[in-house]
């Protein structure tokens, strides 16, 4: 069943992997999001990972993840009578999110201001790499390029490495979901007054917004902070983040403040086991950490905590992630197994809560499993709404139901290449 | 009287670090009337942390809070204390929305679920965000963004190989879940708008994440491979990656490059001054086939080179590529300048501080932030005379038993 929590609007969704999370969203809240593709497909359907590794138009994974539930039609954009079919469109639709490069919709006569004449209910998203006044408001964008622009990749990384992105690339996502917050505080008045708008994400400032603390300190502290592996140079010191157990890794911190009850309670357990050594079980914990301090200062308290994250490292190597995390959770420690794909999909939390939800892809003959509702609503659930669409899937219904074309007129433009 | 979008709406914001103010930021500068309410016996662990003005460590002195508490007004309210709850529950009517993100048991402990609450203004919205939801065995797991982003998988891609993980930095969940967490919010705004009805939101920090890794399980669930970290490679571009170039000033500075085909890489090598290349790496193939030794090639023709300059000359080619910008780069950085990205405003204690600006533009109702973040209880006495209508001598009295400050 459709969510009814934005029930009745449409959007219309002519971006790549540029945006292609605004759309899912808004597929999840209950919009009909139509997928406005060049007759060749989208270049979503070209980014690996392959169904069965076997690269085709209707198996990108990645594809299948960010489109599903939304409608795709073709249409060439290049032709006259495709810039008309779009214009009809837009008269019937509530949002429109772009990531071409700036100016190609003007180019095209399809920029926004040639559009609100048409609809001015019309919200109008276009997402862009940096913007639309700066030296680089042309530039080309990778994610891996945005990733670095923004602040995120240089501390990511070994000293003198270089710095690295995911391997699941994340800037364009942020881009994508900013484009949804925008949209709907947008839509917000909209409702009331019936007035849409021109909206310009950047791509580059989402990136910065996952720094967290560390874009004023240059300013306020007079440096910058460097990339350190697992360490963190965050809020002072140099800790470890991220250690080695039996079968991977767990994140864990040994630290004073918010992590003084956490770094008690696993030499707690060490003793429990016999496997603090003789400093820390006799000593009665640690000498520099404190409920309110974060960190030691001095160089012999420095020390200590290398002796301890040394200690804590031997014993975590004894240890599955998955007995880490049980005690993780019964003993309320701050850590988590750095999980995988496997680990995530057998979590008993998300089977709980019915998190992942399966559709049937109809055209592949297949059941594709989906992360579920980024919120649970209590009176408009929301969720993936189907699978992605084969190519074209709903030329017919757009084009016949929502235009009111014939058959025959249909027929016609397929052959004419327009869609 | 403002035409911001939210011009109106008001929000009683219990939420605390960084989801939840994040999310209520959004709304702040559109113009909603978000109260912060803070406890001062359980602070804002934020308000703990740096950087802080003139690195001088102070609840009122850090930038960490202030970035994400913009356009907002501050209630410091005890509500460990049972006159703090009649006062929250006495302003309660007045909201249109109240948000929290504790563990669960803590709203519980005061007696305050939605239930309870919607008794009271029986259309209000309610959301709750904490790490792994509402109900479920692991409803009451504590963390951080930190410890979610190992958990939701984002740790394990990230490194040069599965023995050498390098993590995102920061709370980096924190700055995916307040997106979607807002939509959710201003999308029950406006059903409340067409059908009288309120709701309750359940957010999972967990749940929202998993979104930034679709792909990821999607794949495993349709063909059981588990992702792993792969450095720079990608399937798609090549070559793909972070290339050091000449030092500056004693910094380094890298560029990160990624080239979509072979015209594009012939642009490179123009760019580059057409020095001698390996004959293998003419074609995408040929370059896949090794992409060690071509990184390695690329690393020397960049090295030579600065990023910015290099940057100008391989985008006028067509080649996507840009410096890695450090923290103190993003200060100079003449996009983000030409954006109007950085702000500075003049805190009541800190005075004037460097604030980040909204990651987007709108043309008819653009908003921003209004007015620094508050100190604590700036706006205590304005709020409660405002709202409740109380008297200075009962504001007086309630300081004295320490129910507010």
């Amino acid at each position: 069943m459709r969510s009814v929590l934005l029930d009745g609007m449409r959007m219309l969704d002519l971006t790549d992997e540029k945006g292609a999370l605004c759309g899912k969203m808004f597929a999840d809240m209950g919009a009909e999001v139509i997928k406005v593709e060049p007759p060749q497909g989208c270049s979503t359907r070209r980014i690996p990972p392959f169904l069965d590794d076997e690269p085709g138009l209707e198996h990108s994974l990645y594809f299948l993840a960010f489109q599903a539930g939304k409608r795709s039609i073709t249409l060439n954009l290049e032709s006259a009578e495709g810039r008309e079919l779009l214009k009809q469109l837009v008269k019937r639709s509530d949002f429109l999110v772009e990531a071409f490069p700036l100016g190609y919709l003007e180019s095209l006569g399809l920029g926004y201001d040639t559009l609100a004449e048409l609809n001015p209910r019309l919200i109008h998203a276009s997402i862009t790499p940096f913007g639309d006044k700066g030296p680089g408001k042309d530039y080309k964008a990778a994610d891996i390029v945005s990733w670095a622009s923004g602040g995120a990749m240089f501390l990511m990384g070994q000293e003198g490495r270089p710095p690295l992105q995911m391997s699941v690339p994340q800037a364009w996502l942020h881009a994508g979901a900013e484009a949804a917050v925008a949209s709907m505080i947008a839509h917000y008045p909209r409702q009331a007054d019936g007035l849409g708008q021109h909206i310009v994400v950047n791509a580059q400032a989402c990136v910065v917004w996952t720094l967290m603390n560390e874009q004023a300190m240059p300013l306020l502290h007079g440096d910058y902070l460097r990339r350190s592996g697992v360490f963190t140079g965050a809020i002072g010191g140099r800790r470890k983040t991220v250690y080695q157990c039996k079968d991977g890794h767990v994140s864990f911190l040994i630290a004073g403040g918010a992590y003084f009850n956490s770094t008690n309670a696993v030499i707690a357990w060490m003793k429990e086991e016999g496997a603090a050594p003789a400093w820390l079980a006799e000593g009665g914990g640690l000498k520099t950490l404190t409920p309110s301090g974060f960190m030691a200062a001095s160089a012999a308290d420095l020390k200590e905590l290398d002796d301890a994250e040394e200690a804590v490292q031997s014993f975590f190597l004894t240890k599955t992630k998955k007995e880490l995390w049980q005690n993780i959770l019964q003993r309320r420690l701050f850590g988590a197994p750095l999980a995988n794909a496997a680990d995530i999909a057998d979590d008993a939390q998300l089977k709980a809560r019915d998190y992942f939800v399966t559709v049937d892809h109809a055209g592949l003959g297949r059941k594709f499993t989906l992360p579920g509702a980024f919120a649970k609503m209590s009176e408009t659930p929301v969720g993936p709404q189907g699978a992605a669409p084969q190519l074209g899937q709903h030329n017919r219904e757009i084009y016949g139901g929502l235009l009111g074309l014939s058959k025959t007129e249909i027929v016609e433009l397929r052959a004419a290449g327009i869609i | 009287m403002s035409h911001l979008p939210f011009a109106g709406i008001r929000i009683l914001d219990f939420t605390w670090y960084a989801v939840g103010p994040v999310t209520t930021k959004y709304f702040a500068d559109y113009g909603a009337d978000v109260v912060r309410i803070e406890s001062a016996a359980r602070l804002d662990g934020l308000r703990l942390a740096p950087p802080w003005k003139d690195a001088h460590p102070g609840v009122n002195n850090s930038q960490f809070f202030a970035s994400f508490n913009t356009s907002k007004r501050g209630l410091a309210l005890d509500m460990s204390k049972p006159r703090a709850r009649e006062i929250f529950l006495k302003m309660l009517p007045w909201a249109d929305v109240v948000t929290e993100s504790f563990t669960p048991k803590t709203l519980r402990n005061w007696g305050l679920d939605y239930a309870s609450m919607r008794a009271i203004k029986p259309d209000l919205i309610m959301l709750s965000t904490c790490m792994q939801g509402q109900t479920g065995p692991h409803r009451d797991y504590p963390g951080f963004g930190n410890l979610m982003a190992a958990l939701s998988g984002f740790y394990h891609i990230s490194g040069y190989s599965e023995a050498e993980p390098c993590p995102p930095y920061g709370a980096y969940t924190d700055f995916i879940a307040p997106r979607f967490s807002a939509c959710a919010l201003i999308a029950a705004l406006d059903y409340r708008r067409r059908t009288g009805k309120g709701q309750f939101i359940d957010m999972a920090q967990y749940e929202a994440s998993l979104h930034n890794v679709a792909p990821m399980l999607v794949d495993y669930f349709a063909s059981g491979r588990v992702l792993g970290p792969t450095g720079n490679r990608s399937e798609r571009y090549t070559p793909h990656g972070a290339y050091r170039c000449t030092d500056e000033d004693g910094h380094e500075r890298w560029i990160a490059i990624a080239v979509a085909d072979d015209s594009e890489w012939q642009a490179l090598i123009a760019v580059m001054g057409n020095p001698p290349v390996d004959a293998r790496f003419a074609t995408m193939l040929g370059r896949f086939h090794d992409q060690a030794a071509l990184d390695e090639f690329v690393g020397s023709i960049v090295r030579t080179r600065g990023a910015d300059e290099l940057t100008v000359a391989l985008q006028a080619a067509g080649v996507s590529a840009y410096p890695v910008q450090n923290c103190m780069d993003l200060h100079r950085d003449e996009n983000l300048e030409a954006f109007g990205f950085w702000h500075w405003l003049d805190h009541k204690e800190m005075g004037p501080s460097p604030y980040e600006g909204l990651e987007h533009r709108m043309s008819r109702t653009p908003g921003g932030l209004q007015r620094p973040a508050p100190a604590l209880g700036q706006h205590t006495d304005e709020v409660l005379g405002e709202i409740l209508g109380m008297a200075a001598a009962e504001i007086e009295e309630l300081k004295r038993e320490k129910v507010i400050y």
